[in-house]
């Protein structure tokens, strides 16, 4: 850990970490996905993976990239990021639904799993985290 | 005596579910803000760590968002 800068490479920890376990769930849910579904399983375990990735990685990157600036900005950018965010989520979600190449289930299972793995490794990261006390 | 209809609703009742999957996490998350800037404001120096253990509680209350956003897969 970078002793420059606590708060980024904690951030950068929790990114890789999330990355790891989101392609290790796409894999799992994808193999399930297959069995349950054939290609559509597949198809819709990956497509929950990579929302899960974006979505989630998006939250950790605005608070790592607004922690660097003026406090207004930080809450500009963290709250602002988070609305076009949910925006976004639900647009996807209107396309999707309904699809011939999704199934259901399998894609909301492998969110919620994706989503549930990395807020554990998020809460693990920040406990153990050593963040000074003081800001630059 | 025959039963008159005076008011009628229409339309998908998952819509209402999408409308509360965003209230309550609009609610969770305006809290974390709001904490978070009285804390800065009571004790600047703690800044650094508020921003982080906001950023926590914000993945917290964005799971449940978009968990109630993606139901329409299950319940649809």
């Amino acid at each position: 850990m970078s002793n420059q800068d606590p708060a980024g490479a904690l951030f950068k920890q929790v990114l890789i970490r999330g990355s790891i376990l989101i392609a290790a769930i796409a894999l799992i849910g994808g193999l399930v996905g297959y069995l349950v579904a054939a290609a559509a399983g597949l198809t819709s375990a990956l497509i929950g993976a990579a929302l899960a990735l974006v979505f989630v990685s998006l939250t950790a990157l605005s608070v790592a990239i607004g922690g660097r600036l003026p406090l207004g900005a930080f809450f500009g950018i963290v709250l602002g990021g988070w609305i076009l965010k949910l925006v976004g989520f639900v647009l996807v979600i209107g396309m999707l639904k309904g699809a011939d190449f999704i199934n259901g289930p399998v894609l909301f299972f492998t969110l919620v799993a994706s989503i549930l793995g990395t807020l554990a490794i998020d809460s693990v990261a920040v406990l153990k985290a050593r963040l000074p006390l003081g800001r630059d | 005596m025959d039963v008159t209809n005076i008011a009628e609703l229409t339309g998908n009742l998952a819509v209402v579910g999408y409308g509360l999957a965003a209230v309550g996490p609009g609610v969770g998350v305006g809290l974390v803000v709001s904490k978070t800037i009285e804390s800065i404001a009571r004790q600047p120096e703690l800044a650094a760590k508020l921003q982080v253990t906001m950023w926590l509680g914000i993945a917290f209350t964005e799971a449940l968002a978009l968990i109630g956003l993606a139901t329409p897969f299950i319940f649809a």
